[in-house]
């Protein structure tokens, strides 16, 4: 009996095992045959820190996504052979081996990596010293959130953008030489649309900007509960693509993404001197004058910081307070006078109440 | 004025007048206004709960129902101004056309005039405030007997002359905010958008919980009170709710003597 379940268990491990292995061959990191490994859903171990780190490839989540045509190794500079010792985390600043076409030189994200540097998210101040809580600032990871970094995650149902097959099938008629139609498609029609949908890019800003440690550390406002209030916020909860997210107000237009400035800085779209054109900017509010700039759209309710915002809400709770606790005691009394609805305490008597004209017996009162 | 008979019989009962069909159409374009702008605003004024955005989806969500709320707030507006004209120009042609022909028309008793209309509050008004909590709490068992308007529909009434004037301005501040940032500072637009989202929740919440009790939820008027529709009401409820007035109504009809005693605590029910 006892053994008969053991092997029942164990007939059950091997199907399991079995049944997750993924199909289809071997694509990614050709060069060292990674995938040999990585291809498995359970490859992962508790490192040194306690935590557990998963070493799954997804390689269709691989596939589709920007890096496809980079062999592993152009990132994990590191590793020459396999087995290889544990890796170090990728410098996104690199040289990798793709070569930029327009000027032929080995490509890197460096400048990207200066203009964050540049940012009000830079991990080092204007004088060059280390900002305080150094952790708290984001690298490239963190806002850019690929699923292939969390590779479990895709089997919980995630969304992913996908290649439009009628427009490459006219592409492919012409440029038919392995994924080159699929890969240029991808690369150029990713940056004619956003990027990200709203709702995405207030998720990886709430991230920080809505996590109270991070908040009280900084002693900044809750800038994302503040932005969902107003009708910016809310209109895209409601599915608008129309109405900014944080990046339209917060990012020069025009000017790279990753150069987010203080309010503090002379240059930056939210500093007092340029948000009139920030509103005013494509198609937003195109017609309004500067002094929109005057708009706050970041209200904590804060006596000292909002007080006319403080006190109109005050103004308008007690009001509301006021009339609705009037209206609704009275009306839970008068169904409550309707329990014993004969009785009460001084009855007058309808023998008194012969007079025809009571409505001028009130009116003399 | 007299194109309504006081007093109309039907199926041998007595209804007796109270809206003529002009008014009952205002009413139907102001709750038709106001429904659809509650329907069209609170979905944003909650966009974070699960049910404002399949709602206002079914209103054509982000690129229609701002449309919608704004043409029913024109329309509830402009309602809002003609209706005040009527009032006046029905003022002028009734109290003050009556006075001149009976050549009493000075300033006293024009402003009297004024103040004795019947929507005006007055003195009896806070008698019957005191009169329905007396009732209420067991004092007596005789309800208060209220005039052809009793100091709840007054307040019904004028909640518009409250509302209007607050939430009207301030929606037409953020409907046009680039034209008017050439005039106005742009914290205005915090200013009006406080004034629009905390103004219409009171308005709502009012008309949802009160003047629907007053009129739907009440066990004698569930589902429905019919005088919006029919403009009439029965003479039980004419008893119940306007008793001075019925009196009034029927002794100047010369039916002084079919006049019913008043409705008492416990006394006719329909529930």
């Amino acid at each position: 009996m006892h053994e008969y379940r053991f092997h029942q268990v164990l007939l059950i491990l091997i199907v399991l095992f079995v049944a997750t292995i993924p199909p289809g061959e071997v694509q990614a990191g050709e060069e060292l045959n990674c995938l040999i490994c990585h291809k498995h859903r359970g490859l992962s171990r508790i490192d040194e820190n306690g935590k557990f780190r998963l070493f799954y490839i997804n390689n269709e989540l691989f596939e589709s996504g920007p890096h496809r045509r980079n062999n592993c190794q152009d990132c994990h500079t590191d590793i020459v052979r396999i087995p290889h010792d544990p890796a170090k985390k990728v410098d996104c600043t690199q040289q990798c081996h793709v070569v930029e076409p327009s000027g032929k030189a080995r490509f890197s994200h460096k400048p990207i990596a200066e203009t964050l540097a540049m940012s009000v998210h830079g991990k080092l101040d204007a004088e060059g010293k280390p900002k305080k809580y150094q952790e708290d600032y984001p690298g490239c990871k963190d806002c850019h959130d690929q699923p292939l970094y969390r590779p479990l995650s895709v089997f919980k149902g995630e969304p992913r953008s996908g290649i439009s097959e009628r427009s490459i099938s006219r592409c492919k008629s012409c440029h038919r030489t392995g994924n080159f139609a699929e890969d240029f498609y991808e690369h150029v029609t990713s940056r004619l649309r956003k990027g990200r949908f709203p709702l995405e890019t207030i998720e990886v800003c709430a991230k920080c900007h809505q996590n109270p440690g991070f908040l009280e550390r900084h002693e900044l406002d809750d800038a994302v509960t503040t932005y969902e209030e107003t009708f910016h916020g809310k209109l895209i909860k409601l599915g608008s693509e129309r109405t900014p997210d944080c990046l339209d107000c917060h990012v020069v237009e025009g000017e790279n993404t990753h150069l987010i400035e203080a309010k503090t800085v002379p240059t930056s779209a939210t500093n007092k001197a340029n948000v009139g054109n920030t509103c005013r900017a494509s198609d937003c509010h195109k017609k309004a004058s500067a002094q929109l700039a005057s708009f706050q759209t970041h209200v904590t309710y804060e006596r000292e910081k909002y007080p006319m915002q403080f006190y109109m809400l005050m103004f308008f709770k007690a009001l509301m307070a006021v009339i609705l606790y009037f209206f609704l005691t009275m009306i839970f009394f008068e169904l409550m006078r309707r329990l014993f609805p004969a009785f009460a305490f001084f009855k007058e008597s309808k023998a008194d109440d012969t007079d025809t004209r009571p409505a001028l017996k009130d009116r003399e009162q | 004025m007299s194109k309504y008979d006081p007093i109309v019989y039907k199926d041998g009962k007595r209804y007796f007048y109270r809206f003529s069909a002009h008014q009952r159409i205002q009413h139907v374009v102001l709750f038709s206004s106001v429904l659809l702008l509650a329907l069209t605003g609170f979905p944003l004024r909650h966009a974070d709960e699960a049910w404002a955005k399949p709602l206002y989806a079914a209103l054509g969500g982000p690129e229609v129902a701002p449309t919608i709320h704004r043409v029913a707030g024109s329309v509830l507006l402009v309602l809002f101004v003609y209706h005040t004209i009527y009032w006046i120009v029905k003022f002028i042609k009734n109290d003050l056309g009556k006075l001149k022909k009976e050549n009493r028309l000075t300033l006293g008793t024009g402003i009297k005039a004024f103040f004795t209309q019947e929507m005006v509050p007055n003195k009896k008004d806070w008698y019957d405030i005191i009169h329905l909590w007396k009732y209420l709490l067991y004092f007596t068992n005789r309800p208060p007997r209220h005039e052809r308007m009793s100091w709840r529909e007054k307040f019904d009434y004028f909640a518009p002359y409250w509302g209007v004037p607050i939430l009207g301005p301030a929606g037409a501040v953020l409907w046009w905010r680039d034209e008017v940032s050439h005039i106005l500072p742009g914290w205005v637009l915090n200013a009006a958008y406080i004034m629009h989202t905390d103004e219409a929740l009171l308005a709502i919440l009012f008309l949802f919980f009160v003047h629907w009790y007053n009129v739907h939820y009440a066990p004698e008027k569930f589902p429905a009170a019919k005088v919006w529709l029919t403009g009439y009401l029965s003479e039980d409820e004419m008893i119940h709710e306007h008793y001075a007035h019925y009196v009034q109504v029927m002794i100047e009809a010369g039916l002084e003597e079919e006049i019913q005693q008043q409705h008492f605590g416990g006394e006719h029910y329909e529930w």
